[in-house]
């Protein structure tokens, strides 16, 4: 054999043989350019071939690919012909990075049956669950099995069982039988959180996703984990069974959970919101957010105060506008004796803001600001700031346009202990410490503008209701001086109101001119004093959102324009009658 | 008393020929409907009358208006056929086999062949019974009550079979993307073949009446009249453009689902008038007859319906015991089979005539856009044109045999 292959040097030395030819110079110099189904492709050295696919308006299927996460290439949907793949095998498309001069197809006869064959592999023991599974109406197994399979079970044999329900954590359930083992929870763990809770126990035919024993998965990123899932394998114990996604519509919202001002998609029915899913946003939370966050939707259903009410204690309902009038005439007296507080929170609105330190300086006289607002919170290095108040800039940035002297809550405590102030009007009412709030809601007169109970809403002689942010539009702006809005869900419950709308109506009480009707309209006005400092923020300036909807919502929209699934209600006045006016703008 | 009524008592002597002289009269304005007891169908026609004779007329279409083809867009592909049974509602198998084979088109679905000969076979006895009902309700226009008894009689006992078979008289619902809905049932043949000869009888008793009476002579010969250049100029299709003379017919023309295997005739008159068309259905009575018994000799057993689970519903066995039959349910129900983005035009020979139907697809699960070329349409707007001129009276039968239906016109 070494005969064979190895010729005997010949005596003269050969004309030295000309160098093969190298690669060809790159079409696009700095790019790298192949075909995608005939579609000449240019993207950047190193793409993947779904994303550089993607950006030519071919679409690669795909469950265990996520942008943010490794590669594992073990779901094999996205297997694609390649031009130059060894032996002319069907390559993944996740794992595989564009060359110069490469033609790939996605859509010949052999990937197709590819496609087609994985599918119903993946299909082979899934259970029939779509009836009571929570991902039905979002799932990829339902999504491609009717673009790519699309064919009956030829199973003839009992599907495997495994187990059902193991809880892995406080907020995650696995079900084991829709497990396709993608491994994207896996990586997330080990990746995004940094907190590897999660792994793949056992081989081949017997693995299965669990985590260490004894151990739960309790990292407070665990609920992306749900999100991530392209399956109903891992579902939310918080959302499990409670509703069918395609009767939710999404808002497109933030988390008010801490300042960092997470994107999110509030995704509600009626007037009960059921869930918050993070919204991509690469400045700000990418695809993530923390599950205090995921969770901190539930005080915009429970515990609710949707009526006004009047005296100290419980009190005695009474309607809004008597409650306005009342506050108007409380608050007049005690500027007018200069012991009047004004008790800004920097959970409300931007526009909330505005309006109140508009009324409070022009109707109230006022020239100094007291700061209230929850109180720090646990925080880390990823998303989660410890202040838990979503607008404190936005406070300060009010306070500094309206020439406010900003002080502590403390400050307030002592002054209400000392008697300096014997009356506080209260925009927002969580407190940042509960000793301190206990003395302030000793003042003799206590206006409280709430969207839920708490100590001063409690003791709040004149109580007005407000809505919290799933029934308003507004800014938030976020730690970093990021300004970024969040629109109206459903109309405000009961006989709430914005922020900004109960401070109008006081102000108009107080003899100015309410001249705002929608919180557009308010920022529209006054936004201007602070313009200077949200750089380059406008207020339509939302990103749109092509699929807010686990189903396909109607081509032409609701007649109306507002979303399905939210046509039943109309704003009514307290005597049943439809306020026409408070229609949202076209 | 008007000046010329006046003048002609005063004048004692009157001129030989005063009985032929037109008797002088005023220009009037009649509202003929909408609802009117001689009135084809809820149609308001206001005609100028000259005496006797129709000098102009205008139509008033729109009582039957259901905003069909925008309400299409909002439900699922499956879910327009409900929609197309109120479109001819005597008939509604033929709108139901018409909008499946547009549908099919896009999605380029290859029907089975026994649900060919079923779409076929219904259609057909849709047809009888359309036809039935133009003769009875034409006759009962005229006064002979006895033909529409007879006529309905013949029309309720087809209903019963394709009750039997789809499930309603009227909106039978009965046609699916990739088939029908159900199969024959048991000893169903049997039971049409006697209604057949049933329906057979009824129409020769109707023929005796009618055909040689005088007075239904009178008023349907030289009634109504269009000529052949004429009627495919205003666009004419079905019996009342065969009746002037055209032998265009889409079964022969172009040969869909199985009529390229079956022996029929397609009768051709050759006045254009209110005669030739009644004539025109007698005959299409006989070869939908044909038809039906051609159909039951040569359907094969076998599938009624594709079984592609992208277009049809999975049976509930496949949907209850495996995923894959789940899924495609859920998907089917909730978003609606995924029609190939395109635009296709399919048009088929309906009771009337040519029954198109135009659907955009933008790839989704409803239509984009649907609309319909109803057979009716082009007779109705050749109405005034036909009439004009003619008597009063004849506006009657030529309205019964051009056959106006306000479900399929008024889109």
């Amino acid at each position: 054999m070494a005969e064979e292959t190895k010729p005997s040097a010949p005596a003269t030395a050969p004309p030295k043989p000309a160098p093969p030819p190298g690669p060809p110079p790159p079409k696009n110099p700095g790019f790298v350019t192949c075909t995608i189904d005939g579609r000449e492709a240019v993207v950047k050295p190193g793409t993947n071939l779904i994303e550089a696919a993607h950006a030519v308006g071919v679409d690669i299927p795909y469950y265990c690919y996520h942008k943010r996460l490794s590669i594992a290439a073990n779901c094999r949907m996205c297997l694609v012909e390649m031009s130059n793949a060894p032996g002319g095998k069907l390559m993944p498309a996740c794992q595989m990075t564009v060359g110069e001069g490469l033609a790939v197809r996605t859509d010949s006869p052999r990937v197709k049956d590819q496609q087609r064959a994985t599918l119903e592999f993946l299909l082979l023991n899934h259970p029939v669950d779509c009836p009571i599974c929570d991902q039905s109406g979002e799932c990829k197994l339902q999504d491609y099995y009717m673009t790519f399979d699309h064919l009956k079970s030829r199973l003839d044999v009992p599907k495997v069982e495994l187990r059902k329900r193991v809880e892995l954590g406080p907020l995650v359930v696995l079900d084991e039988e829709r497990c396709i083992l993608c491994t994207r929870c896996v990586r997330f763990m080990r990746e995004v959180a940094e907190n590897p809770q999660l792994g793949v126990e056992a081989r081949g035919n017997h693995s299965f996703i669990s985590t260490f024993h004894g151990q739960p998965l309790d990292d407070r990123y665990s609920g992306n984990v749900v999100d991530l899932c392209p399956v109903g394998a891992l579902t939310s114990t918080d959302f499990r069974f409670r509703g069918r996604v395609w009767f939710l519509s999404a808002a497109r919202s933030l988390c008010t959970g801490c300042s960092r001002g997470c994107n999110v998609f509030l995704d509600y029915m009626k007037e009960t919101t059921f869930r918050h899913r993070p919204r991509e946003n690469e400045a700000v939370n990418q695809d993530w957010i923390c599950d205090p966050g995921r969770l901190s939707y539930k005080p915009f259903n429970d515990r609710r105060l949707l009526a006004a009410r009047l005296g100290h204690g419980p009190g005695r309902p009474a309607a809004r506008a008597a409650a306005v009038a009342e506050a108007a005439r409380v608050l007049k007296a005690r500027a007018a004796e200069g012991t009047l507080a004004l008790l800004l929170s920097p959970v409300a609105s931007l526009e909330d803001l505005l309006v109140a330190a508009l009324v409070a300086r022009d109707g109230l006289k006022i020239s100094e600001v007291h700061v209230g607002g929850r109180p720090d919170g646990w925080h880390d290095d990823f998303l989660k700031r410890a202040d838990e108040n979503p607008d404190r800039m936005g406070l300060e940035l009010v306070a500094a346009a309206f020439g406010f002297t900003v002080k502590p809550f403390a400050d307030l405590a002592r002054a209400v202990a000392d008697g300096t102030v014997q009356a506080v009007w209260a925009v927002g009412a969580e407190v940042p410490e509960e000793a301190a709030a206990a003395m302030v809601a000793k003042a003799p007169d206590l206006v409280v503008q709430a969207t839920n109970g708490g100590p001063l809403a409690d003791a709040a002689t004149v109580l007005l209701p407000s809505s919290p942010v799933p029934e308003s539009d507004g800014t938030f702006v976020n730690f970093d001086g990021r300004a970024q809005r969040f629109e109206m869900a459903y109309w405000p419950r009961g006989d709430s109101r914005p922020h900004w709308a109960l401070a109008g109506e006081l102000g108009k009480a107080l003899g100015l001119v309410a001249r705002w009707s929608t919180a557009r309209e308010v920022f529209e006005d006054l936004g201007r004093r602070v313009a200077d400092r949200l750089g380059d923020y406008r207020w339509d300036s939302l990103p749109s959102v092509d699929r807010r909807k686990g189903l396909v919502p109607l081509a032409a929209g609701t007649v109306d324009g507002r979303l399905p699934g939210y046509r039943e209600r109309m704003p009514l006045d307290r005597s049943g009658n439809v306020e026409w006016d408070r229609l949202p703008n076209p | 008393m008007s000046k010329e009524t006046e003048q002609i008592l005063q004048n004692p002597a009157p001129p030989a020929d005063a009985l032929d002289a037109p008797f002088p009269s005023k220009r009037m304005h009649v509202n003929l409907g909408p609802s009117h007891p001689a009135m084809h169908g809820t149609v308001r026609a206001v005609v100028e009358l000259d005496g006797e004779n129709i000098d102009s007329m205008k139509l008033d279409i729109g009582f039957l208006h259901r905003g069909f083809e925008k309400s299409c867009e909002n439900v699922t592909w499956t879910q327009v056929f409900p929609y197309t049974d109120r479109l001819n509602y005597v008939s509604s198998i033929m709108n139901n086999v018409g909008y499946s084979l547009a549908v099919e088109k896009l999605c380029r679905l290859e029907v089975p062949e026994r649900a060919k000969y079923l779409r076929v076979l219904t259609s057909e006895l849709h047809r009888m019974s359309d036809h039935l009902t133009l003769v009875g309700a034409m006759g009962l226009e005229l006064g002979a009550m006895t033909v529409l008894i007879y006529c309905m009689e013949a029309r309720d006992i087809l209903w019963d079979r394709l009750t039997e078979i789809a499930g309603a008289r009227l909106t039978s619902n009965y046609a699916r993307i990739g088939g029908v809905a159900r199969d024959m049932p048991d000893g169903w043949q049997d039971k049409v073949e006697r209604t057949l000869v049933r329906v057979a009888g009824l129409r020769d008793e109707v023929d005796k009446l009618l055909t040689r009476n005088r007075i239904v002579m009178d008023r349907l010969v030289a009634t109504g009249r269009i000529s052949r250049a004429d009627a495919i100029d205003y666009g004419f299709t079905g019996p009342c453009l065969r009746a002037a003379g055209e032998p265009y017919d889409i079964r022969k023309a172009s040969p869909y689902l199985v009529y390229d295997r079956l022996d029929f005739d397609v009768p051709v008159g050759s006045n254009g008038d209110n005669f030739d068309r009644y004539l025109m259905r007698l005959e299409e009575l006989k070869q939908s007859e044909r038809i039906v018994r051609q159909c039951f000799e040569q359907i094969p057993p076998g599938d009624i319906v594709v079984e592609d689970y992208r277009y049809v519903m999975p049976p509930k066995p496949q949907v209850y015991g495996t995923i894959e039959g789940a899924m495609a349910h859920f998907k089917i129900v909730m978003e609606g089979i995924q029609v190939p983005a395109g635009e296709a035009y399919s048009c088929t020979e309906a009771a009337n005539g040519e029954l198109g139907f135009y659907l955009v697809s933008d790839g989704g699960g409803r239509p984009y856009k649907i609309g319909v070329r109803a057979p009716g349409w082009n007779m109705l707007m050749a109405l005034p044109a036909m009439l004009q001129g003619e008597l009063l009276a004849d506006l009657i039968p030529t309205f019964d045999t051009i056959n106006m239906i306000g479900g399929e016109v008024e889109q």
